[in-house]
């Protein structure tokens, strides 16, 4: 069962990458289109991160005590200011071992 | 007769050796996706097969925590493309470099094309000079960061167990994203849907089956695209 689902998502992903490189593509999509699918990395990827930063594993919210707020935080700062996958990745981790060390 | 601009070795070499360092981000996230398939009761070859067939970070780490959870299978169909549907704006983006490559060609690049190998490859779509051989760009950087991918999880799967979980390495999926996202905050429409998407995705904990990422997602995107609307009309006036 679980090989039929894996492979009908891969046939989606790959149609989703594929699909404007097919002959029968527009040359370019609906002006429309393409301003609202400027947004979807900033909104799906927003809606994984925040709960894996605040949400506790009972679905409840985790503000104090929780080090992977601040953590990230300090990874946010990073990404603005740096602009690097590396440093973001590298701070976040670092101040996450950091306050569970110090702190927590 | 014109001698091309650039060779095939010298594309794809340049895509690998553009793509290594941001790997560094990639081997994490591949080692989480092989430790939590795994640890949400998948197989090893279910697990390490995912990584070819899906090929795609974001929506396996979700597809296996919703098959662990038990969701039904439309809720993870639908979760997973809505994760994936940002491809398809790589693959307008990306298109008018490779439209007139043949099938062969345009089907293994379509596969390889993730976020790290679009954002490098892009880069010197526009900024390079223009050659007849530039599609060994995007398979430089999309075989390479497939390599790693599939290494990174064969790995985890292995040595998942040996992971200490004192070293948080599942804090290593939300980071990666933020480095994405982050810096992707360039006007007031991209922070409404980065808010109104953090604001759903909390208070849309209580529904089953983590559907608050699609709930999310779309709100995010509609607010996104009305505040963009709202914006370029008083722009306009």
């Amino acid at each position: 069962m679980i090989w039929w689902v894996m492979v009908i998502c891969g046939l989606m992903t790959f149609s989703m990458r594929f699909v404007m490189f097919s002959d029968i593509a527009p040359k370019q999509l609906p002006s429309w289109l393409e301003e609202a699918l400027g947004f979807v990395p900033i909104a799906v990827l927003t809606a994984i991160i925040v709960p894996a930063v605040i949400i506790a594993p009972d679905g409840g919210l985790m503000l104090a005590g929780n080090a992977r707020l601040p953590a990230a935080l300090v990874a946010v700062t990073a990404a603005l200011f740096t602009r690097s996958v590396l440093v973001t990745i590298g701070s976040g981790l670092g101040a996450l071992w950091c306050l569970d060390w110090l702190v927590y | 007769m014109t001698e091309p601009t650039t060779s095939r070795s010298q594309e794809f070499w340049a895509g690998i050796r553009a793509e290594l360092p941001l790997q560094l981000g990639v081997a994490p996230f591949g080692l989480v996706f092989g430790v939590l398939g795994i640890a949400s009761g998948l197989s090893a070859w279910q697990t390490i097969l995912m990584s070819s067939i899906l090929f795609g970070g974001a929506s396996q780490v979700v597809f296996v925590q919703l098959w662990g959870s038990g969701a039904p299978l439309p809720v993870v169909g639908a979760s997973v493309s809505v994760i994936n549907l940002r491809h398809v704006l790589y693959s307008a983006s990306i298109a008018p470099y490779l439209r007139s490559l043949p099938f062969r060609w345009r089907v293994p690049l379509a596969y390889l094309l993730t976020d790290e190998a679009y954002a490098v490859t892009i880069d010197r779509l526009r900024n390079g000079v223009e050659s007849p051989f530039q599609h060994y760009h995007l398979l430089g950087t999309g075989m390479t960061l497939w390599v790693c991918w599939q290494i990174t999880t064969v790995t985890g799967v292995v040595f998942g167990a040996t992971i200490p979980d004192s070293w948080s390495l599942g804090f290593a999926i939300p980071l990666t994203f933020i480095a994405l996202v982050a810096p992707a905050i360039r006007r007031r429409a991209d922070l409404a849907a980065c808010l109104t998407s953090g604001v759903l995705a909390i208070a849309g904990q209580p529904l089953p089956w983590k559907s608050w990422i699609i709930l999310a997602g779309i709100g995010g995107i509609l607010a996104g695209w009305l505040v963009h609307l709202h914006d370029r009309r008083r722009a306009a006036s």
